[in-house]
């Protein structure tokens, strides 16, 4: 200490103001470091830091790939296989940091009150965005708004959830577009999730008729068309119910029903209208009628 | 060699006595394919008597007055699931008989193939209208010994083992496979699975079970205690008077949705003309006769003139499939 006080006085003796405001904040400096234990981290500790995360990378590759595998395997669980993604994931790279910050540096007290006041400060100016986003792929896993395999909408943007990961939840788009959205903005959205962890999931079909048409008659055919269905699930908890809502000048019919796989959605609901119109054009049973208006004779000219 | 059905017999005497005592609850007998569901029924009807009126539920779809001028106080429809068609317009007969049976002062006993049951339980609520219900159950390794061997007197056959004990014994691992079809070729991916069973049935060497007590352990996990799988198995196996141990596991399935569809159906009825079959595929753009061929060609299903049926060695790994992609419920 006495070094450095006989320092600072010959730093006063030399330099213009902004010289010696420099070399006292120098000094300072050099006091707090010689506080804390050096990190000694060497090239060889980064090389066995880089290749613990680089492991981690691979483990993850690897156990999502078998989960993945396996949840295609066993068909019908597919879903809860699936949960279990994003948890390994998280699992093995929040292992992979404890080995990393605990026994490869090997972090003494300090120098992990250190290390947290330069991420906090790298967090702060920098990181923020990343770290919210890590944070909201924690609050995702843990308060499963979703899952991985669910049908969900966010900020417009609908899909099956591919992958939870540790900056963003992938989607896939009925038209196979893949969709990055950030947890970060998931937890700030408002979000839909149409199947809850299930494999099945309601499909609403609605069909329009012409007002004088035969209802009782549409709707046991909406009806039968949506129970045979090869796509159709149906239990207790999963009943197939035909609503009708009356409009000015046609009337909807409304099946809501349950595809066995979420996956199927689409093929269900064109299976059901193609064979339920089939069936509706056997009957008499017609589309509403485009509202003509009959003009007068001679009205349209000027 | 049918199944004794004591419990099954006793369940429908019983019914039967209700009703002559005025209180009516209608039957439903639901089973597998291959139960033996119409012995069942074919033993009800003696008991009977002529107090009762069998009807084969094909015949209702075209002839429903048999229902309603019949003066019997029992009426018997066996298999009665074939009443209905998965397509639309298809419920209308289900749908009569399903009124009638309120209207009617009678006592109904029916069979229902399983699959058809709990689909159109759903769909019907099927199981409102039969409060007696009488689930055959499946059957296992002592019950399929005493039902195969009861014409044989004791030591009469002689069981040979074609796999080694000691090898059947201590397998942990069995070899399974991956079917895949990729530019038109069947690639099969063997894989090893643990064998749960042979790791639960493993003994000490006191305990040894015998050939015979292995033959028929394997004959109800291979059969899944279905009794006519089982005495199809059995008949494979007899070399009088000698049993053969070479029974197999069912090989995977590999069909693509629309032809599980089609083999679904199939399961439902037991057995369906292809007529019928092409009556529920045609409105989805299928051809029933070009997916009856590949089934039979696959050796899920055979052929007896126009009539498709599941064959018994493969109703097991029929089902399996079928449930992993929830076709049946």
């Amino acid at each position: 200490m006495a070094e450095n006080l006989t320092e600072v006085f010959s730093n006063l003796s030399t330099s213009t103001p902004s010289g010696v405001a420099s070399g006292v904040s120098a000094n300072i400096t050099s006091s707090i470091r010689s506080d804390i234990p050096a990190l000694g981290i060497d090239s060889s500790i980064v090389m066995n830091a880089l290749l613990v995360l680089a492991l981690a990378y691979i483990a993850t590759r690897i156990v999502v790939f078998l989960l993945t595998w396996l949840s295609e395997r066993v068909y019908e669980h597919r879903i809860t296989v699936k949960m279990a993604i994003p948890l390994a994931k998280f699992a093995i790279y929040g292992f992979a940091m404890y080995h990393i910050l605990g026994t490869i540096l090997q972090l003494s007290t300090a120098q992990l009150v250190a290390f947290s006041g330069l991420a906090g400060a790298a967090i702060g100016f920098g990181l923020k965005d990343l770290v919210a986003e890590v944070v909201g792929g924690f609050v995702i896993v843990l308060d499963k708004p979703y899952q991985v395999g669910d049908k969900v909408r966010i900020d417009d943007h609908y899909g099956e959830v591919r992958d939870i990961g540790l900056r963003a939840t992938r989607l896939v788009s009925p038209d196979d577009s893949l969709i990055s959205v950030s947890n970060q903005k998931v937890l700030n959205q408002t979000l839909a999730n149409a199947n809850a962890g299930s494999q099945e999931m309601m499909v609403v079909i609605d069909l329009f008729i012409n007002s004088k048409s035969d209802i009782a008659r549409a709707m046991q055919i909406l009806r039968e068309a949506a129970v045979t269905s090869r796509y159709v699930y149906i239990s207790d908890k999963r009943p197939v119910t035909i609503l009708l809502k009356d409009y000015p000048f046609y009337r909807r019919l409304r099946a809501k029903a349950y595809v066995y796989d979420l996956r199927r959605e689409f093929e269900f609901e064109s299976d059901v209208t193609k064979r339920a119109w089939e069936a509706f054009r056997e009957e008499g049973i017609e589309p509403p009628k485009a509202g003509v208006v009959e003009m007068e004779e001679g009205s349209g000219q000027s | 060699m049918p199944p004794a059905f004591e419990k099954e017999i006793e369940l429908i005497e019983k019914s039967i006595e209700d009703f002559e005592e005025g209180k009516r609850g209608n039957v439903a007998v639901i089973s597998d394919p291959f139960y033996g569901e119409s012995d069942l029924m074919k033993r009800a009807g003696e008991i009977i008597g002529s107090s009762g009126l069998k009807v084969d539920a094909r015949s209702l779809i075209h002839d429903f007055e048999v229902l309603e001028k019949a003066s019997e106080k029992i009426v018997m429809v066996d298999e009665a699931h074939r009443l209905y068609r998965r397509k639309i317009g298809g419920f209308e007969a289900i749908n009569r008989f399903l009124s009638f049976i309120p209207s009617s002062d009678g006592l109904f006993i029916t069979t229902w193939n399983s699959y058809s049951w709990k689909y159109l339980d759903e769909v019907l609520g099927l199981g409102r209208h039969f409060p007696q219900k009488i689930r055959l159950s499946k059957m296992g390794a002592g019950q399929i010994q005493e039902m195969l061997l009861s014409g044989y007197e004791e030591g009469e056959l002689t069981f040979v083992e074609e796999v080694p004990v000691d090898a059947e014994e201590l397998k942990i691992l069995s070899r399974s496979s991956y079917q895949k079809t990729l530019m038109g070729r069947s690639i099969e991916i063997p894989y090893p699975v643990v064998d749960i069973r042979s790791i639960r049935s493993r003994r000490t060497k006191s305990e040894k079970k015998s050939s015979e007590e292995i033959f028929f352990d394997k004959l109800a996990r291979i059969s899944d205690g279905n009794p006519g799988v089982a005495e199809y198995l059995w008949n494979e196996a007899l070399d009088y008077p000698e049993v053969r141990n070479a029974l197999k596991d069912p090989p995977s399935i590999d069909l693509d949705y629309d032809e599980s569809f089609a083999i679904g159906i199939v399961l439902s009825m037991g057995s369906i003309q292809v007529r019928e079959l092409s009556d529920v595929l045609e409105p989805l753009d299928l051809s029933a006769e070009k997916i009856a061929g590949l089934l039979e060609e696959r050796g899920l299903v055979f052929s007896e003139g126009d009539v498709i049926a599941i064959r018994s060695e493969a109703l097991k790994s029929v089902v399996e499939h079928l449930r992993r992609l929830r076709l049946v419920w």
